[in-house]
């Protein structure tokens, strides 16, 4: 016999009328996030041309990927299976509850033939098998949390969801086992039909029936409705969190605009964020969608080295502000702490690991901006590198060696206006430490050799790229603004970078500041260089472990060019964590220059790539070279760390002359 | 009340000495400037003083012409206003001549501070002639200062210990750096105000120069020399090594 809608019910069409309350109430809970959202500011412009395709404000791509698949919540795996059938196994179920409405209001034939049999019947048993079996997990990961859930606090309200959940779905089946009992099997209902056959028949089954249909109908209705006001709102948030994220790594500081600093003054805005007010809606918006998994506390290398930060502690706070609405209150500093403010590194690890796309650096650098140019507060060896970096154009303080050391005695071409083809950036990390200087040096061997056109600047000077992580925007402006007025005067065109976060200054920030050139990575020229057979290099076979720098792999994703040139002078090995999860070294943020409380970030790194079992570990950045040069001293006296110039300089083929003895033994 | 706060805009003092070089016995022009180590310790101090007593608080200059823009960095620290004196002598008693005469033309001063010697000729001179063309007290070595009824009570830091003063009336004082007084970084709306601030400008007046003269300039060279001893065989390498210094009679 067909299946009849509302079976056994006495106006069952109430169900219907009452979703139109319960939808209300689901509405104006929506609203009122929104209305707590929108007190934020507008987005600072970040200038980038992206050929993502956008609905309004929305990106649909990530909307797609990262919202409603989900796809970043699987690289927990049972976590992410277990949401994943409880999300698209209630997906079904209210789908199947919407074409029972439309059968009761518009008679839209669904109980028949083989759609009543495949998808009424057994995709729907299916679905909430898969939804049980997945909330059933869920609940009891949330009894038997990991410190991740409950660090700094847990998300209350998960526990109550979860049960209301499970109640919904096992009703759910007893109504269906019920109803079969009575009227016989359903094509298809393999649950159903094996409840229906232990069920009894009679009236106290039709009751049972009744009564159990009301409970599921009005728990639905009510979840439905309670949605906003319980940690289930992510169904909403979490979708328009990834749709609204601009669909770049990294932060997306970009930049301020000075300008309206240079009138009478009086009314010049309040630099970086001190309170709620300060944040932009996205910024907002992500703390209103932080689920408090601490999946971002567990690849943080300040929360997992014993520092004040925490990611997830910072969007806790944040949310707990919105919450009670202390949008004007700036206890919020203090709250979060000067300490932790200063220990993000800024290597975006935890914007990687998060499911819901939320942006903690983004806050935690607003909040530094505010520190260091409103209040000018700062650790004290912070302080002394922004001074440097002010008053001698590199944050280097107490190096023992001038600007033109790394070259005394090769000779290095200046760069020539309309002959030289690339700019050879010096910038600070290779200048001004003994251990760095061969990487430039290895450098000008290198493109010597390979008959590149480059030049260096007659002054090297810094990117200002390290004030402007320390939250010093203004001298990054300043600093900035002399260098692309340099570079327009000589009419450079094509830099030529070896420290990634020079590459990620000139790529992200430069261009907002009115730069026009074009710049490669070292990684990515030498990769060209070895595939266009510009250098020969002899492969020793040797394993060489490689590490990611976070501005180079995550932050831009140049994860290949410099593992295929790892590849064609050794045996690439991969440490645990690689590639776009890539753990720090430290130096991030300015934090090279800071005294470390708790574990050093680099010893923990360095170790891990000393476990690999590999005589030599290759990085792309001066400054994880020289955090994981140091962090090796505490294991080993052997030096292993080199830059990928250096390992190519070793084993190009008759192309040594020129470098200096300590590079060609490798 | 009115505080003046001396300063000096120097070349770098931290250029690493493998990199440094002297021209006609001073520092190369090629080095950044700034102002004088000491003499921020005492701007850190005199903006301290402004901000407890509001006090007027003007930082007083010997030097190029140029130089204003590095001067600025006292004006966002606090201070109200520059005076610099145009010259470019080396002379104590030049210097402070023309100290005397820019601070003459401030009206009622009740405190000189300054750095207790510049980053540059690290003499420490000046303060003192200048105490005695004022003919005002000299105090150096200070490192805290209050107002106390009428006058100062100053704490003077030495090598073995601490000193407490009372100077009665105004006087001139010689700042030296303690963690109360480590200069502050401005911030940024400070850097845009002080671009506003006024800034007088003085010509040079001509006096008469100590009878000291300069007969020569040395600056010791740090030199390195680099062997590299093959160390496939640590036995044999430490034998090399230890050879190698005893052959050079470092043992």
């Amino acid at each position: 016999m067909e299946r009849i809608p509302y079976w056994n019910i006495g106006y069952g069409l109430l169900i219907d009328l009452l979703s139109l309350p319960a939808l209300a109430v689901f509405g104006y809970g929506i609203y009122g996030h929104w209305k707590r959202i929108r007190q934020g500011k507008a987005s600072v412009k970040l200038g980038l041309t992206l050929d993502a395709l956008k609905l309004g404000p929305l990106h649909i791509r990530s909307f797609l990927t990262r919202g409603i698949v989900g796809t970043r919540i699987y690289r927990k795996l049972c976590t992410g299976i277990a949401h994943g059938l409880l999300f698209w196994g209630m997906v079904l179920l209210s789908a199947g509850t919407i074409l029972v409405f439309a059968n009761v209001l518009f008679r839209l034939p669904v109980f028949k033939g083989e759609f009543n049999h495949w998808f009424m019947g057994a995709a729907l048993d299916a679905a909430g098998v898969a939804a049980l079996a997945g909330v059933v997990y869920l609940l009891i990961r949330r009894l038997f949390p990991p410190e991740r859930l409950t660090c700094f606090r847990a998300n209350s309200g998960f526990i109550q969801v979860e049960i209301g959940i499970i109640a919904i779905v096992v009703t759910g089946f007893f109504i269906e086992g019920a109803r079969i009992a009575q009227n016989g099997a359903d094509p298809g209902s393999f649950v159903g039909n094996w409840l229906g056959s232990m069920l009894s028949v009679g009236r106290g089954g039709l009751e049972l029936h009744r009564y159990l249909w009301w409970t599921h109908g009005l728990l639905a209705l009510a979840t439905i409705a309670y949605i906003p006001f319980s940690p289930l709102v992510h169904l909403v948030l979490a979708p328009a969190n990834a749709g609204l994220d601009v669909p770049v790594p990294g932060p997306k500081m970009g930049v301020i605009d000075f300008e309206s600093f240079e009138g009478d003054g009086d009314e010049t805005p309040s630099l970086g964020a001190s309170k709620l007010a300060d944040f932009s809606r996205k910024n907002l918006l992500d703390a209103s969608t932080c689920l408090k998994c601490g999946r971002c506390h567990e690849v943080c290398p300040a929360a997992q080295t014993g520092k004040k930060l925490s990611p997830k502690g910072v969007m806790v706070t944040l949310a707990e502000y919105l919450q009670h609405g202390r949008m004007d209150d700036e206890s919020l500093l203090e709250a979060i702490s000067t300490d932790a403010i200063y220990s993000c590194t800024t290597c975006a690890a935890c914007m990687e690991a998060c499911p819901v796309s939320v942006n903690q650096p983004n806050a935690i650098l607003q909040m530094r901006q505010h520190l260091l140019m409103e209040r000018s507060e700062m650790p004290e060896i912070m302080g002394q590198a922004n001074r440097s970096l002010e008053a001698r154009h590199h944050p280097f303080i107490g190096t023992g060696f001038g600007p033109n050391d790394w070259r005394k005695g090769i000779d290095v071409p200046f760069y020539e206006k309309g002959t030289t083809e690339y700019l050879l950036w010096i910038g600070c990390s290779v200048a001004y430490e003994e251990r760095t200087q061969s990487i430039a040096r290895a450098m000008v061997a290198i493109l010597k050799h390979a008959g590149v056109s480059f030049g260096i600047l007659e002054e090297n000077r810094c990117t200002g790229d390290p004030a402007k992580q320390m939250g010093n925007e203004f001298l990054f402006t300043e600093i900035a603004g002399q260098n692309i007025e340099e570079f327009n005067d000589l009419g450079v065109t094509k830099v030529i970078t070896m420290c990634p976060h020079c590459f990620n200054s000139f790529t992200r920030h430069y261009p907002l500041l009115g730069a026009k050139f074009d710049v490669v990575p070292h990684a990515v020229l030498l990769r060209g260089l070895i595939e266009a057979g510009k250098i020969t290099l002899t492969n020793s076979g040797q394993a060489i472990c490689y590490h990611d720098p976070c501005y180079l792999g995550r932050h831009n994703q140049v994860l290949s060019e410099p593992r295929s040139v790892v590849s064609s002078v050794g045996q690439l090995v991969e440490m645990p964590r690689h590639g776009c999860e890539s753990f720090c070294c430290g130096a991030g943020g300015g934090n090279y220059w800071t005294e470390e409380e708790g574990t050093r970030i680099n010893q923990t790194r360095a170790k891990e790539a000393l476990d690999t079992g590999a005589k030599t570990i290759a990085t792309a950045c001066p400054f994880c070279m020289l955090m994981l040069t140091d962090g090796l001293k505490k294991f080993t006296e052997e030096q292993m760390v080199k830059d990928i110039a250096e390992l190519v300089c070793s084993r190009m083929e008759s192309g040594a002359q020129g470098v200096p003895q300590t590079l060609v033994s490798t | 009340m009115h505080i003046i706060v001396l300063a000096k805009v120097v070349p770098d003092y931290e250029v690493p000495s493998a990199d440094f070089e002297l021209v006609g016995n001073r520092a190369h022009p090629r080095y950044t400037r700034m102002i004088g180590l000491y003499d921020e310790n005492a701007i850190e101090l005199g903006v301290q003083l402004k901000e407890k007593l509001g006090a007027d608080l003007t930082v007083a200059s010997y030097g190029l012409g140029d130089d204003v823009q590095f001067l600025r960095k006292a004006l966002a620290m606090g201070a109200d206003k520059v005076v610099l004196v145009e010259g470019t002598s080396d002379d104590p008693y030049v210097i402070a001549a023309n100290l005397k005469e820019a601070i003459d033309r401030q009206g009622a001063v009740d405190l000189v501070l300054a750095g207790r010697q510049s980053s540059d000729m690290d003499r420490g001179v000046v303060p003192g002639v200048l105490a005695g063309m004022l003919d005002l007290p000299f105090v150096p070595q200070a490192c805290g200062v209050e107002s106390a009824d009428g006058g100062w009570k100053i704490a003077q830091i030495t090598e073995t210990g601490k000193r407490l003063l009372k100077l009665s009336g105004t006087g001139v004082l010689s700042i030296t750096s303690v963690p109360e007084n480590v200069p502050r970084i401005p911030a940024v709306k400070a850097i845009f105000a002080a671009k506003k601030k006024p800034v007088e400008k003085l010509a040079e007046i001509g006096t008469g120069k100590m009878n000291v003269s300069e007969l020569s300039v040395a600056i010791p060279k740090v030199e390195s020399n680099c062997e590299l001893i093959p160390a496939e065989d640590m036995d044999e390498a430490v034998r090399v090594l230890l050879r190698r210094l005893k052959e050079e009679r470092y043992l």
